[in-house]
Protein backbone atom coordinates (compact mmCIF):
# COMPACT_ATOMS: atom_id res chain seq x y z
CA UNK A 1 0.00 0.00 0.00
CA UNK A 2 1.90 3.48 -1.43
CA UNK A 3 0.59 6.53 -0.36
CA UNK A 4 1.22 9.69 -2.32
CA UNK A 5 3.93 11.60 -0.51
CA UNK A 6 1.31 14.35 -1.02
CA UNK A 7 2.30 16.34 2.42
CA UNK A 8 5.83 15.96 2.44
CA UNK A 9 5.90 14.08 5.35
CA UNK A 10 7.81 10.81 5.50
CA UNK A 11 6.28 7.27 5.93
CA UNK A 12 6.32 5.24 8.88
CA UNK A 13 5.61 1.25 7.89
CA UNK A 14 6.10 -0.69 11.44
CA UNK A 15 6.25 -4.32 11.01
CA UNK A 16 5.41 -6.24 13.97
CA UNK A 17 4.56 -9.86 14.56
CA UNK A 18 5.22 -12.40 17.54
CA UNK A 19 9.25 -13.66 17.88
CA UNK A 20 10.45 -15.65 15.50
CA UNK A 21 6.80 -15.34 13.41
CA UNK A 22 9.60 -14.39 10.13
CA UNK A 23 9.72 -10.63 10.29
CA UNK A 24 12.95 -9.93 8.67
CA UNK A 25 12.23 -12.77 6.24
CA UNK A 26 9.57 -11.30 5.18
CA UNK A 27 11.28 -7.53 5.18
CA UNK A 28 14.69 -9.35 3.63
CA UNK A 29 12.72 -10.41 0.79
CA UNK A 30 10.39 -7.09 0.56
CA UNK A 31 13.48 -5.18 0.27
CA UNK A 32 14.86 -7.49 -2.58
CA UNK A 33 11.85 -7.14 -4.95
CA UNK A 34 11.67 -3.62 -3.72
CA UNK A 35 8.49 -3.30 -2.80
CA UNK A 36 9.33 -0.34 -0.71
CA UNK A 37 11.36 1.38 -2.85
CA UNK A 38 14.47 3.41 -1.65
CA UNK A 39 13.87 2.57 2.04
CA UNK A 40 15.46 3.12 5.85
CA UNK A 41 15.14 0.61 7.81
CA UNK A 42 15.56 0.70 11.77
CA UNK A 43 15.60 -2.73 13.52
CA UNK A 44 15.34 -3.26 17.06
CA UNK A 45 15.99 -6.80 19.03
CA UNK A 46 15.02 -7.22 22.52
CA UNK A 47 18.21 -8.79 23.30
CA UNK A 48 21.65 -6.96 23.25
CA UNK A 49 22.84 -9.20 20.46
CA UNK A 50 21.98 -7.90 16.94
CA UNK A 51 21.41 -10.88 14.07
CA UNK A 52 18.97 -9.18 12.16
CA UNK A 53 20.92 -6.47 10.47
CA UNK A 54 23.17 -9.20 8.94
CA UNK A 55 20.43 -10.33 7.04
CA UNK A 56 18.95 -7.06 5.62
CA UNK A 57 21.85 -6.08 3.36
CA UNK A 58 18.55 -4.29 0.63
CA UNK A 59 17.89 -1.28 2.62
CA UNK A 60 19.02 2.40 1.61
CA UNK A 61 20.09 3.03 5.31
CA UNK A 62 19.94 0.99 8.45
CA UNK A 63 19.68 1.54 11.88
CA UNK A 64 19.50 -0.78 15.00
CA UNK A 65 18.16 -0.58 17.96
CA UNK A 66 19.39 -3.25 20.34
CA UNK A 67 19.22 -3.61 24.17
CA UNK A 68 15.61 -3.30 24.64
CA UNK A 69 11.85 -3.35 22.95
CA UNK A 70 11.45 0.43 21.73
CA UNK A 71 8.05 -0.28 22.66
CA UNK A 72 8.75 0.20 26.55
CA UNK A 73 12.28 -0.05 27.99
CA UNK A 74 13.93 1.47 24.36
CA UNK A 75 11.26 3.90 23.02
CA UNK A 76 13.31 7.08 24.32
CA UNK A 77 15.92 5.73 21.45
CA UNK A 78 13.59 4.97 19.04
CA UNK A 79 12.68 8.98 19.12
CA UNK A 80 16.11 9.83 19.24
CA UNK A 81 16.91 8.07 16.10
CA UNK A 82 13.41 9.51 14.09
CA UNK A 83 14.26 12.60 14.76
CA UNK A 84 17.71 12.42 13.76
CA UNK A 85 16.29 10.84 10.08
CA UNK A 86 13.96 13.72 10.10
CA UNK A 87 17.11 15.73 10.73
CA UNK A 88 18.89 14.54 8.43
CA UNK A 89 16.08 14.66 5.63
CA UNK A 90 15.70 18.31 6.38
CA UNK A 91 19.15 19.36 5.63
CA UNK A 92 18.20 18.00 1.98
CA UNK A 93 16.19 20.40 -0.19
CA UNK A 94 12.51 19.29 -1.01
CA UNK A 95 13.25 19.34 -4.54
CA UNK A 96 16.33 16.61 -4.46
CA UNK A 97 15.51 13.12 -4.01
CA UNK A 98 14.87 12.97 -0.50
CA UNK A 99 13.99 9.73 1.67
CA UNK A 100 9.88 8.69 2.04
CA UNK A 101 9.69 5.89 3.59
CA UNK A 102 11.35 4.16 6.83
CA UNK A 103 10.13 0.37 7.63
CA UNK A 104 10.37 -0.26 11.93
CA UNK A 105 10.76 -3.81 12.14
CA UNK A 106 10.10 -4.31 15.73
CA UNK A 107 11.29 -6.57 18.17
CA UNK A 108 8.77 -9.61 18.46
CA UNK A 109 7.99 -8.54 22.20
CA UNK A 110 6.35 -5.05 21.10
CA UNK A 111 2.96 -4.48 21.17
CA UNK A 112 2.94 -2.13 17.70
CA UNK A 113 -0.20 0.05 19.15
CA UNK A 114 2.41 1.21 21.78
CA UNK A 115 4.79 2.10 19.45
CA UNK A 116 2.15 3.98 16.62
CA UNK A 117 1.09 6.16 20.07
CA UNK A 118 4.64 7.27 20.85
CA UNK A 119 5.21 8.36 17.42
CA UNK A 120 2.12 10.17 17.20
CA UNK A 121 2.11 11.26 20.66
CA UNK A 122 5.64 12.69 19.60
CA UNK A 123 5.78 16.49 19.16
CA UNK A 124 8.38 16.73 16.86
CA UNK A 125 7.61 13.62 14.62
CA UNK A 126 3.99 14.18 14.35
CA UNK A 127 4.97 16.94 11.61
CA UNK A 128 7.61 14.59 9.55
CA UNK A 129 6.10 11.40 9.97
CA UNK A 130 2.90 9.79 8.72
CA UNK A 131 2.66 5.83 10.14
CA UNK A 132 1.47 4.13 6.86
CA UNK A 133 0.73 1.31 8.03
CA UNK A 134 1.36 -1.49 10.57
CA UNK A 135 1.89 -4.95 9.11
CA UNK A 136 1.95 -8.06 11.23
CA UNK A 137 3.45 -11.34 10.54
CA UNK A 138 1.51 -14.22 11.82
CA UNK A 139 2.98 -17.50 11.95
CA UNK A 140 1.03 -20.24 10.06
CA UNK A 141 2.75 -23.11 12.36
CA UNK A 142 2.40 -21.45 15.86
CA UNK A 143 -0.20 -18.75 14.91
CA UNK A 144 -3.23 -20.57 16.90
CA UNK A 145 -0.83 -21.22 19.88
CA UNK A 146 0.34 -17.65 20.50
CA UNK A 147 -3.23 -16.71 20.28
CA UNK A 148 -4.94 -19.15 22.90
CA UNK A 149 -1.85 -18.71 25.42
CA UNK A 150 -0.13 -15.36 25.05
CA UNK A 151 -1.68 -11.59 25.85
CA UNK A 152 1.23 -10.09 23.70
CA UNK A 153 0.55 -12.12 20.02
CA UNK A 154 -3.69 -10.98 20.35
CA UNK A 155 -2.59 -7.42 20.83
CA UNK A 156 -0.19 -7.60 18.34
CA UNK A 157 -3.09 -8.77 15.78
CA UNK A 158 -5.37 -6.07 17.82
CA UNK A 159 -2.71 -3.15 15.97
CA UNK A 160 -2.60 -4.67 12.70
CA UNK A 161 -3.63 -3.21 9.33
CA UNK A 162 -2.34 -5.76 7.07
CA UNK A 163 -1.79 -9.28 7.87
CA UNK A 164 1.05 -11.38 6.47
CA UNK A 165 0.43 -15.18 6.67
CA UNK A 166 3.95 -16.34 6.95
CA UNK A 167 5.23 -20.20 6.59
CA UNK A 168 2.19 -20.88 4.74
CA UNK A 169 3.76 -23.67 3.44
CA UNK A 170 5.02 -25.76 6.50
CA UNK A 171 0.99 -25.38 8.22
CA UNK A 172 -1.76 -27.74 6.64
CA UNK A 173 -4.80 -26.20 4.83
CA UNK A 174 -7.45 -26.91 7.76
CA UNK A 175 -5.57 -25.36 10.28
CA UNK A 176 -4.61 -22.56 8.20
CA UNK A 177 -8.45 -21.99 7.25
CA UNK A 178 -9.58 -22.08 11.50
CA UNK A 179 -6.40 -19.49 11.68
CA UNK A 180 -7.58 -16.85 9.16
CA UNK A 181 -11.27 -17.73 10.91
CA UNK A 182 -9.64 -16.67 14.29
CA UNK A 183 -7.71 -13.79 12.72
CA UNK A 184 -11.23 -12.26 10.91
CA UNK A 185 -12.58 -12.27 14.24
CA UNK A 186 -10.36 -10.62 16.21
CA UNK A 187 -9.66 -7.63 13.17
CA UNK A 188 -12.42 -8.01 10.24
CA UNK A 189 -10.64 -4.87 8.80
CA UNK A 190 -7.08 -5.89 8.28
CA UNK A 191 -6.97 -7.92 4.79
CA UNK A 192 -4.94 -11.45 5.30
CA UNK A 193 -2.27 -12.40 2.70
CA UNK A 194 0.21 -15.52 2.33
CA UNK A 195 3.69 -15.85 2.47
CA UNK A 196 6.64 -18.30 2.15
CA UNK A 197 9.93 -17.16 2.67
CA UNK A 198 8.63 -13.26 1.69
CA UNK A 199 6.78 -14.59 -1.45
CA UNK A 200 3.56 -14.00 -2.19
CA UNK A 201 1.51 -16.99 -2.11
CA UNK A 202 -2.05 -17.88 -2.21
CA UNK A 203 -4.11 -18.21 0.62
CA UNK A 204 -7.41 -21.17 1.11
CA UNK A 205 -10.14 -19.30 0.82
CA UNK A 206 -12.10 -19.60 4.11
CA UNK A 207 -15.57 -21.47 4.09
CA UNK A 208 -18.61 -19.42 4.92
CA UNK A 209 -19.18 -21.79 7.80
CA UNK A 210 -15.77 -22.22 9.67
CA UNK A 211 -15.83 -21.63 12.81
CA UNK A 212 -13.08 -19.28 14.28
CA UNK A 213 -10.90 -20.73 17.40
CA UNK A 214 -12.67 -19.85 20.54
CA UNK A 215 -9.93 -18.04 22.79
CA UNK A 216 -9.61 -18.61 26.37
CA UNK A 217 -9.73 -15.31 28.18
CA UNK A 218 -6.48 -14.26 29.25
CA UNK A 219 -5.08 -11.69 32.19
CA UNK A 220 -2.41 -9.39 31.52
CA UNK A 221 -0.84 -11.15 33.99
CA UNK A 222 1.05 -14.35 33.06
CA UNK A 223 1.07 -17.86 35.52
CA UNK A 224 4.03 -18.82 34.14
CA UNK A 225 6.01 -15.85 34.90
CA UNK A 226 7.61 -13.32 31.99
CA UNK A 227 9.40 -14.04 28.97
CA UNK A 228 12.66 -12.98 29.20
CA UNK A 229 15.82 -12.98 27.32
CA UNK A 230 19.32 -14.53 28.07
CA UNK A 231 22.29 -14.62 25.96
CA UNK A 232 24.60 -17.27 26.17
CA UNK A 233 28.66 -16.85 25.50
CA UNK A 234 30.11 -20.31 23.66
CA UNK A 235 33.36 -19.53 23.28
CA UNK A 236 36.28 -21.78 21.79
CA UNK A 237 35.78 -24.85 23.87
CA UNK A 238 32.39 -25.83 22.97
CA UNK A 239 32.24 -27.41 19.47
CA UNK A 240 28.67 -27.66 17.11
CA UNK A 241 28.24 -31.49 17.88
CA UNK A 242 28.40 -31.20 21.48
CA UNK A 243 26.18 -27.69 21.16
CA UNK A 244 23.79 -28.98 18.71
CA UNK A 245 23.42 -32.42 20.84
CA UNK A 246 22.46 -29.91 23.86
CA UNK A 247 19.97 -27.88 21.86
CA UNK A 248 18.14 -30.46 20.81
CA UNK A 249 17.69 -32.29 23.82
CA UNK A 250 16.69 -28.97 25.42
CA UNK A 251 14.12 -28.28 22.52
CA UNK A 252 12.80 -31.61 23.23
CA UNK A 253 12.32 -31.09 26.72
CA UNK A 254 11.83 -27.49 26.88
CA UNK A 255 10.52 -26.31 23.48
CA UNK A 256 7.12 -24.85 24.36
CA UNK A 257 9.18 -22.83 26.71
CA UNK A 258 11.83 -21.86 24.69
CA UNK A 259 10.03 -19.51 22.60
CA UNK A 260 13.17 -18.30 20.09
CA UNK A 261 16.97 -19.00 20.31
CA UNK A 262 18.53 -17.10 17.74
CA UNK A 263 22.51 -16.57 16.86
CA UNK A 264 25.35 -17.38 14.82
CA UNK A 265 28.26 -19.90 15.55
CA UNK A 266 31.45 -21.00 13.97
CA UNK A 267 31.94 -24.24 12.81
CA UNK A 268 34.18 -26.25 10.66
CA UNK A 269 31.73 -25.30 7.64
CA UNK A 270 31.58 -21.75 8.48
CA UNK A 271 29.42 -19.25 10.29
CA UNK A 272 25.98 -20.81 10.79
CA UNK A 273 23.23 -18.82 11.75
CA UNK A 274 20.77 -20.60 13.66
CA UNK A 275 17.49 -19.94 14.53
CA UNK A 276 14.48 -21.62 16.35
CA UNK A 277 11.03 -21.00 17.45
CA UNK A 278 9.98 -23.57 20.02
CA UNK A 279 10.75 -26.87 18.75
CA UNK A 280 11.26 -25.76 15.15
CA UNK A 281 14.47 -25.37 14.06
CA UNK A 282 15.23 -23.49 10.56
CA UNK A 283 17.93 -25.59 8.68
CA UNK A 284 20.75 -23.17 9.71
CA UNK A 285 22.22 -20.85 6.91
CA UNK A 286 25.55 -20.30 6.23
CA UNK A 287 26.67 -16.93 6.35
CA UNK A 288 29.61 -14.96 4.59
CA UNK A 289 32.49 -14.16 6.42
CA UNK A 290 32.49 -10.71 7.66
CA UNK A 291 35.30 -8.54 8.25
CA UNK A 292 35.40 -6.77 11.98
CA UNK A 293 34.31 -8.38 14.98
CA UNK A 294 30.87 -9.64 14.91
CA UNK A 295 29.48 -11.08 17.50
CA UNK A 296 29.77 -14.50 16.64
CA UNK A 297 29.36 -17.33 19.27
CA UNK A 298 26.81 -15.39 21.33
CA UNK A 299 23.18 -16.99 21.16
CA UNK A 300 19.68 -15.57 22.31
CA UNK A 301 17.64 -17.67 24.33
CA UNK A 302 13.72 -16.31 24.41
CA UNK A 303 11.68 -18.25 26.90
CA UNK A 304 10.61 -18.68 31.10
CA UNK A 305 10.68 -21.19 33.20
CA UNK A 306 14.17 -21.52 33.68
CA UNK A 307 16.58 -19.90 35.25
CA UNK A 308 19.30 -17.69 33.23
CA UNK A 309 22.34 -19.40 35.03
CA UNK A 310 21.40 -23.07 34.75
CA UNK A 311 21.64 -22.66 30.88
CA UNK A 312 25.50 -22.20 30.76
CA UNK A 313 25.66 -24.47 33.10
CA UNK A 314 23.79 -27.61 31.17
CA UNK A 315 25.37 -26.88 28.55
CA UNK A 316 29.13 -28.22 30.11
CA UNK A 317 27.27 -30.73 31.23
CA UNK A 318 26.41 -32.06 27.83
CA UNK A 319 30.15 -31.41 26.69
CA UNK A 320 31.43 -33.17 29.41
CA UNK A 321 32.86 -30.32 30.91
CA UNK A 322 30.70 -30.26 34.23
CA UNK A 323 32.12 -30.02 37.59
CA UNK A 324 32.29 -33.64 37.66
CA UNK A 325 34.25 -35.93 35.20
CA UNK B 1 19.57 -42.06 -0.92
CA UNK B 2 20.26 -45.37 -0.85
CA UNK B 3 17.51 -47.61 -3.05
CA UNK B 4 17.89 -50.55 -0.75
CA UNK B 5 17.07 -49.23 2.50
CA UNK B 6 16.15 -45.43 1.57
CA UNK B 7 18.41 -44.01 3.91
CA UNK B 8 19.05 -40.40 4.40
CA UNK B 9 15.24 -40.20 3.76
CA UNK B 10 15.58 -36.63 4.03
CA UNK B 11 18.63 -33.93 3.70
CA UNK B 12 20.79 -33.68 6.73
CA UNK B 13 19.14 -32.95 10.41
CA UNK B 14 20.21 -28.98 11.41
CA UNK B 15 22.00 -30.75 13.90
CA UNK B 16 24.47 -32.01 11.28
CA UNK B 17 24.77 -28.75 9.45
CA UNK B 18 28.54 -27.96 11.10
CA UNK B 19 30.61 -30.15 8.96
CA UNK B 20 30.90 -29.59 5.21
CA UNK B 21 33.33 -32.28 3.99
CA UNK B 22 33.09 -35.96 4.59
CA UNK B 23 35.76 -36.40 6.54
CA UNK B 24 34.29 -33.51 9.11
CA UNK B 25 30.75 -35.81 8.94
CA UNK B 26 32.46 -38.72 10.37
CA UNK B 27 34.90 -37.04 12.52
CA UNK B 28 31.66 -34.78 14.05
CA UNK B 29 29.77 -38.29 13.92
CA UNK B 30 32.07 -40.24 16.63
CA UNK B 31 32.70 -37.07 18.66
CA UNK B 32 28.85 -37.12 18.99
CA UNK B 33 28.56 -40.37 19.77
CA UNK B 34 31.28 -40.18 22.73
CA UNK B 35 29.59 -37.62 24.20
CA UNK B 36 25.93 -39.10 23.97
CA UNK B 37 27.38 -42.40 25.05
CA UNK B 38 28.79 -40.82 28.47
CA UNK B 39 25.43 -38.41 28.72
CA UNK B 40 23.69 -41.62 28.69
CA UNK B 41 25.50 -44.01 30.66
CA UNK B 42 23.68 -42.74 33.82
CA UNK B 43 19.90 -43.02 32.71
CA UNK B 44 20.40 -46.34 31.58
CA UNK B 45 21.31 -46.12 28.13
CA UNK B 46 23.97 -46.07 25.48
CA UNK B 47 24.34 -45.25 22.29
CA UNK B 48 27.29 -45.96 19.50
CA UNK B 49 27.79 -45.30 16.13
CA UNK B 50 30.84 -46.94 14.20
CA UNK B 51 30.05 -44.86 11.00
CA UNK B 52 29.03 -47.25 9.02
CA UNK B 53 25.45 -47.96 9.78
CA UNK B 54 23.70 -44.54 9.20
CA UNK B 55 22.10 -43.41 12.08
CA UNK B 56 22.94 -44.04 15.84
CA UNK B 57 22.27 -46.92 17.88
CA UNK B 58 20.84 -46.42 21.01
CA UNK B 59 20.58 -49.60 23.23
CA UNK B 60 20.02 -50.44 26.42
CA UNK B 61 21.38 -52.05 29.38
CA UNK B 62 19.59 -55.36 28.46
CA UNK B 63 20.86 -55.06 25.01
CA UNK B 64 18.00 -54.23 23.24
CA UNK B 65 19.22 -51.85 20.47
CA UNK B 66 17.18 -49.08 17.87
CA UNK B 67 19.06 -47.19 15.53
CA UNK B 68 17.66 -43.93 15.26
CA UNK B 69 18.35 -41.35 12.47
CA UNK B 70 19.51 -38.30 14.08
CA UNK B 71 19.61 -36.29 17.43
CA UNK B 72 15.50 -35.03 17.08
CA UNK B 73 14.38 -38.72 17.21
CA UNK B 74 17.07 -39.90 19.53
CA UNK B 75 15.74 -37.88 22.67
CA UNK B 76 12.05 -38.70 21.73
CA UNK B 77 13.04 -42.87 21.74
CA UNK B 78 15.26 -41.58 24.98
CA UNK B 79 11.68 -40.55 26.44
CA UNK B 80 9.52 -43.02 25.26
CA UNK B 81 12.20 -45.75 26.77
CA UNK B 82 12.72 -43.77 30.22
CA UNK B 83 8.96 -42.24 30.66
CA UNK B 84 10.27 -39.29 30.55
CA UNK B 85 11.99 -36.84 28.85
CA UNK B 86 16.14 -36.04 29.51
CA UNK B 87 15.57 -32.81 30.31
CA UNK B 88 18.94 -30.94 30.81
CA UNK B 89 17.88 -28.03 32.44
CA UNK B 90 16.24 -30.66 35.63
CA UNK B 91 17.86 -29.88 38.85
CA UNK B 92 19.12 -33.44 39.49
CA UNK B 93 20.67 -33.45 36.65
CA UNK B 94 22.35 -29.80 37.16
CA UNK B 95 22.98 -31.06 40.76
CA UNK B 96 24.08 -34.27 40.87
CA UNK B 97 27.38 -33.67 42.27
Amino acid sequence: MMTDVADGRMRLTVLGGYLGSGKTTWLRHQLHVGTFGPVHVVVNEAAETAVDDALLGGAAGLTLLAGGCCCCAGKADLIRVLRELCDQRSRISSDATRLHRIVLETSGLADPSAIVAAVQGDPILVNHIVIDETIVVVDALHGLAQLQTEPLGRRQIGAADRIILSKCDAADPASLIRLRATLRNLTPAAPQSGAVLGEVVALPLVPEDTEAEVLPPLSDEDTRGAIFPTRLMIDESIDWSAFAMWLSALLHARGNDLVRVKGVLRTPAGRLLLQTVRKVVQSPEILPEQSGEREDGTIVFIGRGFRPEDLYKSLLRFAGQGTKP
Amino acid sequence: MCNACGNPSVPGHWTEAGAATPGDRLRARFHRAGLLDKLLRPYGLSAHDGGMVPGIQLGTLSGSQTIVPDLGALWAEAERLLGRPIDPLDPAFLNDD
